[in-house]
């Protein structure tokens, strides 16, 4: 009687049965691993409000005017306050643009710089005209814009 | 596959790296010789999960709390990173004394390998350091309280046992110091010596080879 020999040896079998184990406990503990790392990038947590920023009377005619305001916002375990800015511009007092004053290039902030009549961000002398256009420098687009109510003379923006 | 391994291997030499590793001549042994494998496995497992856990976590009494609930209950996967990092912390501790009552009843302490026995008694401190740092990192009551009396306990010694007290506490009280140089101790010194012991002993291990189980034979000239 031949015998058959084993198209596995049992060394290569257990050579495979160590990595295929291995293999496993390592997705096991590795693919969590890897949600558990990006987890807080993927939640999305933009609810758009509206956020008060003062009274209407504070707007002059054909002046971007800032507003500052306050928001809460939840930051992995810690809710702390948030400072927003934004800059009013009205042409007539009955209808305004809320614009941010967060420059499109690399995120620094903008001044309103009144003798030039521009918007100027001092990080890579980006210049913006008064309506948030670009007027000179690097950012790819205009000031982004924020839709505005008003109730009982009071300027509320959407935003989070 | 295999030219690029070779083309590795010509250069680096890990096949024969790899071979003085795993494939060593052993003797008949049993399953109570894996406890060390074992301890080693979770001791990687707890590594890793530790790493992950520094992530989020923050030693200080304002957030150490906050963050430990952030990781459990709030961050994908969380539950499952610090669960197997508190319970591989107990793992640990269980297999390693296990692991040394195998080496005790085994008589594989003696010559040659003394100096693996050496080594080994240093990594079950450090594991029971672990143990002890790692206890208070929560900071919820229980691990408050236990640390309270565990370094009161340290601080019983006649004479020097103020001092061991004020050393380990970093004050009279219990406080933010306390956690803060615990944090410290668990994710840098401990793990250190851990590292340094392992190499060591694994070195001794390979160098020397596992003793097997004592034979009736090994006592004919007594």
């Amino acid at each position: 009687m031949v015998e058959k020999k084993p198209e596995v040896s049992r060394k290569d079998f257990l050579g495979i049965a160590t990595f295929s184990i291995g293999g496993l406990i390592s997705a096991i503990v590795g693919i969590p691993a890897i949600s558990y790392i990006i987890g807080p990038a993927l939640k999305q947590e933009k609810t758009q409000n509206w956020i008060p920023l003062g009274a209407v009377s504070k707007v002059e005619i054909n002046v971007p005017t800032l507003f500052k305001t306050k928001i809460t916002q939840k930051a992995g375990w810690i809710v702390n306050e948030r400072e927003l800015s934004f800059y009013v511009l009205t042409n007539n007092g009955r209808e305004f643009t809320a614009m941010s004053n967060v420059c499109t290039h690399l995120g620094c902030r903008v001044r309103w710089v009144s003798d030039e009549e521009t918007f100027f961000c001092p990080c890579h002398n980006a210049q913006f005209s008064k309506d948030g256009e670009v007027a000179s420098g690097p950012p790819p687009r205009a000031l982004d814009r924020y839709e505005v109510k008003v109730e009982d003379d009071q300027l509320f923006v959407l935003g989070g | 596959m295999l030219k690029i391994s070779n083309w590795l291997d010509e250069r680096l030499g890990w096949r024969s790296v790899w071979e003085a590793i795993f494939i060593r001549k052993i003797p008949k042994v049993n399953w109570w010789y894996t406890l060390g494998s074992a301890t080693l496995f979770v001791a990687m497992i707890q590594i890793v999960t530790g790493i992950l856990l520094t992530i989020y976590y923050v030693p200080t009494p304002d957030h150490a709390y906050d963050t430990v609930q952030f990781i459990t209950y709030e961050v994908a996967g969380g539950w499952f990173v610090r669960g197997l990092h508190h319970y591989g912390a107990s793992a640990m501790v269980i297999l390693s004394v296990v692991h040394m009552i195998r080496v005790i009843l085994h008589g594989s302490y003696k010559f040659p390998r003394e100096v693996t026995w050496f080594t080994g008694v240093a990594l079950l401190l450090v594991v029971v350091g672990f143990g002890f740092t790692g206890y208070l990192l929560p900071w919820d009551q229980k691990a408050y309280w236990a640390t309270t009396v565990g370094t009161k306990i340290a601080g019983t010694p006649p004479v020097i046992g103020e001092y061991i007290l004020r050393v380990i506490r970093g004050g009279q009280e219990l406080s933010e110091v306390t956690l803060a140089r615990f944090f410290g101790v668990h994710v840098w010194v401990l793990p250190a010596a851990l590292l340094a012991l392992i190499s060591v002993h694994l070195y001794l291990i390979i160098r020397i080879g596992i003793g097997g189980p004592p034979l009736k034979e090994d006592n004919k000239n007594e």
